[in-house]
């Protein structure tokens, strides 16, 4: 039997890395993301898949590594990970600080908490004054009041128009 | 005015239904259950938008109610009778050439979002 070969059906990556052996192929590999189980089929999912495997995505959370005998590494969204790396204890994640946001259709970089609609209106180079900021959220984009903080935890998606109505 | 059936499908994502009234030669769109901006009471409600030049406004959005929201309106219609309904309008325009049913909708919501 080769090295490639399946040697197991499901293997629990944490108790190889507890052991410290070496983590076989297999048909399933059981690991531990924020403490709970999922099963995976590909050995080398990308950063971005395992966020996803716990409703998460990459705009808002970073995903770390957690090894038995070496420090925690984060994983970039489109970076591959090995499960079978050796001492691999299962994943982490962990809400960013610099998220990312999107603004008609682009995505730009801001701090997470409270901003002004002026400061994500600015990620594009328009004004509050030339521009009225829409969120799409659990609908059609509608129309934020700008006298308001907007509350970024990120993934927003956010869309910009040209003001076209006044008061008369 | 006849509008384009993908602006009457773009409407329809904004309220829980789409009808069309027509009352005086105007055809009006009913949105039942309009989504409304964030920080507006109540959250929704049935309006009515008449998207062709109507009471000195190249368009109208009338309420079922007068909605409470972040900047006070001056709310000039009260009780018109429209389809055999009280509807209720603040005085904003929507200055737009040849706008979408869409750019019109969104440019009277901004109504609740900006000061003037």
């Amino acid at each position: 039997m080769t090295d490639q070969e399946i040697q197991e059906t499901e293997i629990d990556v944490l108790e190889f890395s507890q052991r410290g052996a070496e983590v076989p192929h297999a048909k399933v590999y059981r690991v531990r993301i924020d403490g709970e189980p999922f099963r995976f089929e590909d050995s080398s999912p990308t950063g971005e898949m395992v966020l996803a495997r716990v409703g998460k995505r990459p705009c808002a959370f970073e995903l770390i590594e957690e090894f038995t005998h070496r420090e925690n590494c984060v994983v970039e969204p489109d970076e591959k990970v090995d499960l079978r790396k050796h001492g691999l204890k299962g994943f982490i994640t962990a809400h960013k600080e610099i998220v990312t946001i999107f603004l008609n259709g682009e995505p730009y970089q801001i701090e997470r908490g409270e901003r002004s609609i002026a400061d994500i209106l600015g990620k594009a180079g328009q004004t509050a004054q030339g521009y009225i900021l829409l969120e799409e959220k659990d609908g059609p984009p509608l129309p934020l009041p700008d006298n308001r903080p907007v509350e970024i935890d990120g993934c927003e998606v956010f869309h910009s128009q040209a003001r076209s109505g006044a008061s008369s | 005015m006849e509008r384009p059936q993908d602006q009457i499908e773009d409407l329809k994502r904004y309220c829980a239904k789409l009808t069309a009234l027509t009352e005086g030669g105007v055809t009006f769109f009913h949105l039942e259950g309009l989504r409304l901006p964030a920080g507006c009471t109540p959250q929704t409600c049935d309006a009515l938008l008449c998207p062709v030049e109507r009471e000195g406004y190249p368009s109208r959005l009338y309420f079922s109610v007068q909605v409470t929201s972040p900047y006070t309106r001056n709310w000039n219609v009260s009780n018109a009778r429209i389809g055999e309904k009280n509807w209720f309008a603040f005085s904003w325009k929507v200055a737009l050439s040849a706008p979408t049913l869409i750019e019109i909708l969104i440019g009277h919501l901004e109504g609740f979002a900006k000061e003037k």
